[in-house]
Formats: structure tokens, sequence, C-alpha cells
């Protein structure tokens, strides 16, 4: 878990200023025509029109009842919708609230392993370890111990981002400028007062870096947790849909997921462009 | 090496606390579930530690079998995921055009929830194997090939300067300086990926399948409480077989890109 697998768009390509539109320029919509923009959308839709066409089915030798066609699922999505939605909210709701829990107690640990790092570096490794432990190996241990209600899925949810967090929030808090680590003993401050003023501040965007990772890993746990025990919630749907062979249902929990997932990481960065106003990175 | 062994100790020590102090921890728990707070289910809760240790050394052969057969299978689409992953990254990082064609599409396709579509496979395959092999495969591409294009991108420019200084074929530039840089990122994609190709592995077995460690597990589970000791041994199991398949890579990483700060007796700027 050493980086982010996270990446960002390459701005340089699909930046769109909108202060450009002076006057009557006629090609002004060409700009909207760069290949960074262009590109990607082209191959979207002949993927979704050679899927629609049954191009794929013909090449993989695949029935539409195995792989529905978009259309189908798009017909899905719309006789479903209100089942969907709350279905999507109760997923996020549990997602958002394992991730708080989890990130929390990550960032308490982390804490604890940059002031004690002799014993405290231990349960980093323990953390880190529980970081490769299969999601679905937690599942049934975490529905025995807290029921099949939404605290089971809340709990794999917290377990499956407390690394994350502790791992990068300490590379944040250890990693400060040795000068100013200097100044603050020159000034005899405490070790309360380096972490206040320094070692936090420091480890903010190392912080929003492993929120990011985590809202997409929280959302796969949360669908993961409902596959097995849950009677609520998109990834039950799913895994239901797909029993009684109503395929196109399936791929329309898949959709909302992805929107779901995607929503939810653009609010974390949306909060890290409003938190970390002051990192170099963020600056103009 | 004395200053190596030194530092081993400085930190297995503690870590050996940790572990010894959680098991005695675990042990104390279940035994006060099952004899003060008297929990219904207590031994599903939390089962003595010797006796799961027990179960998992008497099923050794079992465990082992299918635990085998789920990482065998993990690792084939670990190992094809991971090399389309570095054909995609070099290839776009050769075309300006490929990468802006599937960049944005790798990037999508992180956010959504790629084990969420392992019902979906294991519906269209309806091959325990092939979709394991998939899943395993699917789940190791992206983060393999966004984090070694990341890599062979992050060349020194005055590296590859002198590169065409001395008029390098694009051969050599890619073997002598872009590969090696690639490592480090490639590795972090790896170490990434392979805890979640089990994971996805012992998914698809959860969902049917006649062999691999997730179908003993549900087995267990369903079986009740009479089983308990054995399906903790599985989840045990499989936890083994993600931290291994972590360690593995790690170990991988230390032979091939040894330079890497890390890696030093002390760490650079910590």
């Amino acid at each position: 878990m050493e980086s982010n697998t996270v990446h960002e768009f390459p701005s340089s390509n699909n930046v769109i200023s909108p202060d450009t539109d002076q006057g009557g320029d006629p090609w002004k919509f060409l700009k909207w025509l760069n290949p960074g923009f262009v590109l990607p959308l082209l191959a979207g839709v002949l993927f979704l029109l050679l899927w629609e066409l049954q191009i794929f089915h013909r090449i993989f030798d695949l029935k539409k009842y195995q792989l529905p066609l978009p259309s189908a699922i798009a017909e899905a999505m719309r006789d479903n919708i209100s089942l969907l939605l709350s279905y999507t909210g109760y997923t996020l709701t549990e997602a958002v609230l394992g991730m708080l829990i989890g990130s929390g107690c990550g960032f308490l640990i982390a804490l604890a392993a940059t002031a004690w790092p002799r014993w405290g570096g231990g349960s980093l490794t323990m953390v880190a370890a529980l970081n490769a432990v299969p999601i679905v190996a937690l599942a049934p241990i975490m529905n025995l111990w807290f029921g099949d209600g939404i605290g089971s899925r809340a709990a794999i949810v917290t377990a499956t981002t407390m690394a994350a967090m502790a791992i990068n929030a300490y590379k944040g808090m250890a990693a400060v400028d040795p000068l100013a680590l200097d100044l603050m003993h020159s000034y005899a401050a405490g070790k309360r007062a380096v972490f206040r003023h320094l070692r936090i501040q420091n480890s903010l965007p190392y912080v929003f870096t492993a929120l990011k990772i985590n809202a997409t890993a929280s959302m796969i746990g949360a669908i993961v947790g409902e596959f097995f025990f849950s009677s609520r919630g998109l990834g039950y749907l799913l895994s239901n849909s797909i029993k009684v062979a109503k395929m196109p249902l399936g791929w329309a929990c898949i959709v909302l997921a992805a929107i779901a997932g995607v929503i939810f990481y653009l609010v974390v960065e949306r909060l890290e462009k409003v938190f970390i106003k002051w990192h170099p990175s963020r600056r103009t | 090496m004395k200053l190596n062994r030194a530092l081993m100790q400085r930190r297995a020590l503690p870590l050996l606390v940790w572990i010894c102090g959680l098991l005695v921890l675990w042990e104390a728990v279940s035994w006060w579930l099952l004899h003060v707070a008297k929990t219904p289910l207590a031994q599903s809760k939390l089962p003595y530690v010797h006796e799961v240790a027990l179960t998992l050394w008497q099923y050794s052969g079992t465990l082992l079998r299918e635990g085998g057969a789920t990482f065998g299978n993990a690792g084939v689409g670990f190992l094809i995921g991971a090399l389309s992953g570095v054909l995609l990254a070099v290839l776009m990082s050769f075309s300006r055009t490929i990468e802006q064609l599937a960049f944005p599409y790798a990037v999508a396709s992180q956010m959504i929830p790629i084990l969420g579509l392992a019902p979906i496979i294991y519906g269209i395959v309806r091959d325990e194997q092939m979709s394991r092999i998939i899943i395993s495969g699917y789940i190791t591409f992206f983060p393999v090939a966004l984090n070694m294009l990341r890599g062979l991108r992050s060349v020194d420019p005055s590296a590859l300067e002198l590169m065409h200084s001395y008029a390098a074929k694009p051969w050599a530039v890619y073997w002598k300086l872009r590969f090696p840089a690639a490592l480090p990122g490639l590795f972090s994609g790896l170490k990434i990926a392979a805890p979640l190709a089990v994971t996805g592995a012992i998914l698809v077995e959860l969902m049917g399948a006649q062999r691999g460690i997730g179908v003993i597990m549900l087995r267990n589970l369903y079986y009740g409480p009479s089983h308990t000791y054995m399906f903790w041994s599985t989840v045990l199991v499989g936890a083994l077989l993600g931290m291994a398949s972590y360690w593995l890579m790690s170990l991988v990483e230390r032979l091939v890109a040894p330079w890497q700060p890390e890696f030093r007796p002390q760490g650079g700027s910590r």
C-alpha cells in the first residue's frame, strides 16, 4: 500500500477553460474537440455500440441472457429506479460509516506509531497484515459478531480501510522537514506541540490520499459484505438478481455502484481542495 | 550484517510482543465469552486459539491442498493480469493516442467496485477455473498498469538527454533507463494487486466451485457450531494466503530492485 492507485486525469489534456469565449468565435466549440476529451468519449460510444450490436456476443460466443445489452440494462434501471436508489443509499451509508470509523482508527494508530516508534511501529505492521486478509474471510466473522444489520458491513469496511490510512498518515507524520523539527526543538516545544503544529499539518495531504483510496475500497467492502449476509443493499440485489437470472438488473446494480463510487470519490476530492488549499500542489 | 541483525532484533521484538499479546488477549476474551458472559455461540464468535491451532494442524493436508488450488489459480490470473498491465503501460508510454484513449477508462475503472463484478463474470463464464483466473487478472491489471506508467514517465530528464546524446536506440532507452526507473512503481502496483487477486479467487469459490479454500469455508459455516474450528482455520488460511502473496511480492522486489531507499539499513530522510 505504499502508493496511491487512484490517479488524477492529466490536467493539461482536458482543461476546458470557460473564460475564452469573447466575441463570436465560430470555432469555439472546437475547443471541446481536443483529443484528450474526444478520443475516450468516441471509444466509449464505439464500445457501447459494438456491445449493443452484439458483436461481443459473436466473438465470445455469448448469449443475450449471459451478457445483456446496454438497452436492456437501461430498461432494468428505469423500471426499478426507486428500489435501486434506496439500496444505493443503504450501501453508501455502510461505506461512509465504515470508512469514517476505519480512517479514524487508522489515524490514531499512525499517531501512536509516530509518538512511540519502538512499540507503536509493531501495531503498524499488524494493521498492514490485516490489510492483506481477504475481505471475504472477514465478512463471515463480522457477520457473526455484529449480526446482519448495518453494523457488520460497516465493520468490514472499517477493517479494510484502516491500513491505508494508518500507513499513509504515518508516512506524512514521519516525513516532516528536519529543519522545521530543529526549529521546534530550539523553541523547546514539547512532543504535543510538535504534533499539533507540525506533524499533523504535514500529514494532511497524505491523509487525503488515503481517504481517496478508501473511498473506492469502502464501496468494494460494503458490496462484497452484502453478497453473503444481507437482505438489503446493492450487493444483495446484485447477487440475488444473478441467482434468479435477471442479468440486466445485476448490471444495473454495477452501474449504480460505479456512479455512487465516483460521486463518493469526487466528494472526498472536493473536501481535499477545501481543506488543504495551502498545500503547494494546490497553488496556481 | 551485524547492523542488519541488530535492526532486525529491534524491530522484531516489539512485533513478537504484539503478536503474543494479541493471542493471549484473544484466548482470554474467548474464555470470558464462554464462561463469564455466556454469550450464545461463544465459540463461533471467538474460538479458543489452541483449538483452532489444533484443527489447523490436524487438517493441514486438506487445507494445504485446497489453499494451494486457490493460490495457484489466483497466481495464474495475477501473472496474466500483471503481464497485460505492463504491456498496456509500455504501449501508453509509447503513444500519446493510446494513453488518451485508455487512461481515463483505467482511472474510471479504479472507482468501479471491481469485486462487485465477480458474480457477473461467474454468471457469464460459468466455469470456476476460468472465472477465478479472469477476476484475479482483471483486478491485477489496472493497479499494475497505472503504477507502471507513472514509473515509466518518472525518468530523470537529464538521464534521458544523456541517452539521446549517445544516440541510444529506443529499445536501449527502455531497457537501460525506463524499465529500471519503473520497477518501484511496478512493484507497488503488484503489492496492491496480489492480496486482491487472492480475495477475488476466494470470492468466486464462495459463489460456487468444486475446489479451493472458499468452498470449505462456506461449507463449514453452514454446518454450524460443530464446525467452528474448521471454519476459523479456513479463515486463517485465507488470511495467510493474502499475506503470503504480499510477502512474496516484497521478496521479489527486494531481489529485483534492491536499490530502493526503504531497503537501506537506515532510510534516507527518516
